[in-house]
C-alpha cells in the first residue's frame, strides 16, 4: 500500500516529560487506529502531524508536504481535517455558519460552491436538519458531529481525529463508526482512541503508543496474534496471569503466560493490546 | 486567494469578537469618563486625569478578551493564520477603539483635560500592552480564552505599578510635575516594547526554540 503520511524521529518534550520519543511511523489509506494509555504521547502526535503543536526535533510528511517551512505548512494544512479532542465553538453560530466559518478558513473562497461543500458535510454527518440550528443548542453527540463536519469540510486527503467517540452514548458511537469508515474510503484518517472496538471495527492498521514510544505498528490482525497462546479461561481467577477477570459466563478469562494444560481460548484485539502493554503501563505511570 | 479569504472573513469574525467583554471596558471607561457630567460637579485637573486614565485601564481591561476564541482548537489547523484572524479582529475593532477614546476625552470638561496627545500615548500603551498579553498567553499557552487570566493580571499589576513605581519614572506623574515628560517617553518605551511582544507572539513557530521551548513546560501534557 503507498504511504501517504510519514515521520520518522518526532520528538517533544513538556519540561522533564518526554512527550514523543522518536516516534516513526507510516500511515496508509483507510483508518489508523492509535491506541495507548493516558498520557502515552498520543494527543501530543495527533496534534504534530496536524501542524497544531511544533515538534522538538524529527521530520514528517504528508501526501508529499513537508511542513518544515511556513509555506510547506500552509500546503499540508491545506488537505488537512483535524478534530481535537476537546472541540469548541462560537456558541452563537448556527451549525451551518460555523462550518461555513472554518470552510473560509480553510480558503474556500468561492461562496456558491463553499455553501455547496457545507451542506454537503453537513449531509454527511447527518445534521442537515438541524443546521440552522444554534451550536448552544445542540446535544454533546450533534456538537461533536459539527466538528466532524469542519474536519471533513474541502474533503481533505488526510484525516486527524482525537477520540471522537468520548463521551458519546453507544448509539452515538455506533453512529460515528460509520461516519468514520465513510469518511476512511479513499482517504487516510488517523484515529486516537481508547476503545478497541473501534480499532477491531474500523480499522486497516493500528499504532499502540507507550510513554511517546510507538510499541507496536500493525494490523489489528497482527496486533490480536500477539496474544495467541497467552489468553485461557479458568474457574479461578489465575494468580500468574498478567490480568484476570470474570466474564458473565461466570469463569474467568486471563491474559499473561499460561500454565501447563491451561484451557486457551481466541485472543482479541484488546487481549493483544494488553500483551502489548505488558510492563509498560507501569513505566509510564512511574 | 487570501485576500479574498480575509474579506469573507470578515463577518464570521466581527460576530466572533467578545462583544459582551468589549462593551462592558468600553462602557466603564466611558462612565469614568464622565462621572463628573453625571454627578454635576468641576473636577480639578488631577481627578480628570485620573478618570481619563481609570477609562483607558477599563478598555485595556476589555481588550484583553479580544483574541479569545473558543473554537482556537478546532481551527487550529486550517491555512488562514492565527495571525491573520488576530489581524482582523484589531483591525475591526480600531476603529471602533478610536472613537470610543475621542468620546472620552470629550467627555471630561476642557478647561481640566489633561494634555491630550500625551494622554492618548498612555492609552495607546495600555491597550497594546493588553493584546500583547493576551497575545503571550495564547502563544504559551493551550488556552482558547486566556482573556479574563491576562485581564485580572493586568488589573494587579497596574495596580501594582502605580503604587511601587519610583515617582522619578512619571508613568502616573500629572501635567505640573517635572515628571510628566520623561514619563511620556517611558510611555512610548512601553508601547513600543509591547508592539514587538505583540508582533513577536503573532507567527506559528515551526519548531520549538529558545525562550517558547523552555516556556513550553508550562503547558501542561494532553491526556492521550
Amino acid at each position: 500500500m503507498t504511504t501517504t503520511v510519514s515521520a520518522a524521529g518526532l520528538s517533544l518534550r513538556y519540561g522533564s516529560t518526554r512527550a514523543l520519543d522518536a516516534v516513526s511511523l507510516r500511515l496508509s489509506e483507510g483508518v489508523t487506529g492509535l491506541l495507548g494509555p493516558n498520557g502515552a504521547g498520543k494527543t501530543t502526535l495527533l496534534k504534530v502531524l496536524a501542524t497544531a503543536q511544533p515538534a522538538d526535533s524529527g521530520t514528517f510528511t504528508v501526501l508529499d508536504h513537508d511542513p518544515s517551512t511556513t509555506g510547506g505548512r500552509q500546503e499540508v494544512r491545506r488537505v488537512l481535517g483535524y478534530l481535537p479532542q476537546t472541540p469548541g465553538f462560537h456558541p452563537d453560530f448556527t451549525a451551518f455558519e460555523f462550518v461555513d466559518y472554518v470552510a473560509i478558513l480553510k480558503e474556500l473562497t468561492d461562496r456558491e460552491g463553499r455553501h455547496r461543500e457545507v451542506r454537503r458535510v453537513l449531509a454527511e454527518v447527518d445534521l442537515s436538519d438541524v443546521r440552522g440550528k444554534r451550536i448552544k443548542k445542540l446535544s454533546g453527540g450533534m456538537r461533536q458531529r459539527v466538528a466532524l463536519a469542519a474536519a471533513l469540510v474541502g474533503d481533505p486527503g488526510f484525516l486527524v481525529l482525537d477520540e471522537p467517540t468520548v463521551g458519546l452514548d453507544p448509539e452515538q458511537r455506533m453512529r460515528f463508526r460509520e461516519l468514520i469508515a465513510r469518511a476512511g474510503e479513499g482517504r487516510t484518517v488517523l484515529l486516537s482512541t481508547h476503545q478497541t472496538e473501534d480499532v477491531a471495527m474500523l480499522c486497516n492498521q493500528v499504532v499502540v503508543m507507550a510513554g511517546g514510544i510507538v510499541r507496536f505498528e500493525g494490523t489489528p490482525a497482527e496486533l490480536t496474534a500477539r496474544a495467541a497462546g497467552r489468553v485461557w479461561s479458568s474457574a479461578e481467577r489465575d494468580p500468574g496471569a498478567m490480568a484476570g477477570w470474570r466474564t458473565g459466563l461466570g469463569v474467568f478469562r486471563n491474559v499473561g503466560d499460561p500454565p501447563a494444560g491451561a484451557e486457551l481460548v481466541e485472543p482479541t484485539l484488546e487481549d493483544g493490546y494488553l500483551i502489548t502493554l505488558d510492563g509498560m503501563v507501569a513505566e509510564v505511570t512511574a | 486567494m487570501r485576500t479574498r479569504a480575509s474579506a469573507q472573513l470578515v463577518g464570521p469574525v466581527l460576530r466572533a469578537l467578545p462583544r459582551r467583554a468589549l462593551g462592558a471596558g468600553a462602557a466603564a471607561g466611558l462612565v469614568l469618563a464622565a462621572l463628573p457630567r453625571l454627578l454635576s460637579t468641576h473636577p480639578d485637573p488631577w481627578m480628570a486625569l485620573l478618570l481619563l486614565r481609570g477609562a483607558a485601564l477599563a478598555f485595556a481591561l476589555g481588550l484583553t478578551f479580544l483574541l479569545d476564541d473558543p473554537a482556537r482548537h478546532v481551527t487550529a489547523a486550517v491555512p488562514t493564520r492565527r495571525m491573520v484572524r488576530g489581524a482582523l479582529r484589531t483591525a475591526l475593532v480600531a476603529p471602533f477603539a478610536a472613537l470610543w477614546w475621542t468620546a472620552a476625552v470629550l467627555l471630561i470638561p476642557a478647561q481640566v483635560r489633561p494634555p491630550v496627545g500625551d494622554i492618548t500615548l498612555e492609552a495607546a500603551a495600555a491597550a497594546v500592552v493588553a493584546l500583547a498579553a493576551s497575545a503571550t498567553a495564547i502563544r504559551l499557552t493551550e488556552e482558547a480564552e486566556p482573556g479574563q487570566r491576562v485581564a485580572i493580571t493586568l488589573l494587579a499589576t497596574s495596580m501594582a505599578a502605580a503604587l511601587l513605581l519610583p515617582q522619578h519614572w512619571g508613568l502616573f506623574a500629572t501635567p505640573k510635575e517635572k515628571w510628566w515628560s520623561p514619563g511620556h517617553q517611558h510611555w512610548a518605551l512601553i508601547l513600543a516594547g509591547a508592539a514587538v511582544v505583540w508582533a513577536a507572539c503573532g507567527p506559528e513557530p515551526i519548531r520549538r526554540r529558545g525562550f517558547f521551548a523552555t516556556r513550553s513546560a508550562k503547558i501542561s501534557p494532553s491526556t492521550g
